[in-house]
């Protein structure tokens, strides 16, 4: 997603002006932010599991039956 | 009724950063999902109130921290309180087997306090802004600033990582390989 690219670069810059800004950095290449990618993308690479489509389903379902019964 | 397929779809794509997320908050894989799962039947109850075109996202973390916090409210924090319980259910992850450097890490986080922790994990692997972690968090943008900045500063103390991104990558990697052995 474009948020994360954006969310980088500016991590990059500041990671760039860090002497004077002095912000936090996480940036992709520095030893913490890099585990830290590699830490939350361990479970966020898994595919979705298939309970939660079953229980979106079943959400939806149970939506619809609601609206038909309102209608009569 | 297209409407309704496009909040489904979205709401599906964000389900692995939502169980990131909640790993990191609650320290165990199970009760992850289970906070997923209670934040999906939230999130259908109330998408009415969510604004097409606004950030689902930062929506979603939102309720889901909620809903965190008010069970750990509930629970008077049992769970947390049991020291280095969490890394160890963390570390029986089937996935991590192996993964030295990254078991380290994640007990390194799992040392931080809870505030530090879940704003360094919004800013530095949700890749939210500062602003959009404030509001996940209801606190001030300078808030979260410092929580990041003493979070990134104790990981690197327990890691004993130097001069964080002082060095170009060779001198990063090797600092690591130094690192590991201590697991």
């Amino acid at each position: 997603m474009d948020d994360r690219e954006t969310k980088d670069d500016m991590l990059q810059t500041t990671h760039a002006q860090r002497s004077q800004a002095g912000a936090p950095d996480l940036g992709a290449n520095t030893a913490i932010g890099k585990r830290l990618k590699a830490y939350y993308d361990d479970v966020a690479s898994e595919p979705v599991p298939d309970r939660f489509l079953a229980l979106l389903d079943a959400l939806d379902k149970a939506e619809s039956a609601s609206k038909t019964s309102d209608r009569e | 009724m297209s409407e309704q397929s496009d909040f489904r779809r979205e709401l599906i794509a964000i389900i692995p950063n939502l169980r990131a997320f909640a790993a990191s908050l609650s320290g165990s894989f199970d009760r992850a999902d289970d906070l997923v799962q209670e934040t999906l039947v939230k999130a259908w109850d109330k998408q009415h109130t969510f604004q097409p075109g606004t950030n689902m996202k930062a929506w979603l973390f939102t309720i889901l921290r909620n809903e965190f916090y008010t069970q750990m409210r509930k629970k008077g924090r049992e769970v947390q309180d049991v020291d280095g319980i969490h890394a160890m259910q963390l570390a029986g992850h089937p996935e991590q087997q192996g993964h030295l450097d990254l078991q380290d890490f994640r007990k390194a986080l799992e040392m931080l306090p809870d505030d530090q922790r879940e704003a360094l994990i919004l800013i530095g692997a949700s890749g939210f802004s500062y602003e959009e972690a404030a509001e996940i968090c209801k606190c001030a943008v300078g808030t979260i600033k410092s929580r990041v900045s003493r979070a990134r500063t104790r990981i690197a103390e327990i890691l004993k990582i130097e001069g964080d991104g002082d060095y170009g990558p060779d001198s990063i990697s090797s600092q690591i390989i130094g690192v590991a052995p201590a697991a």
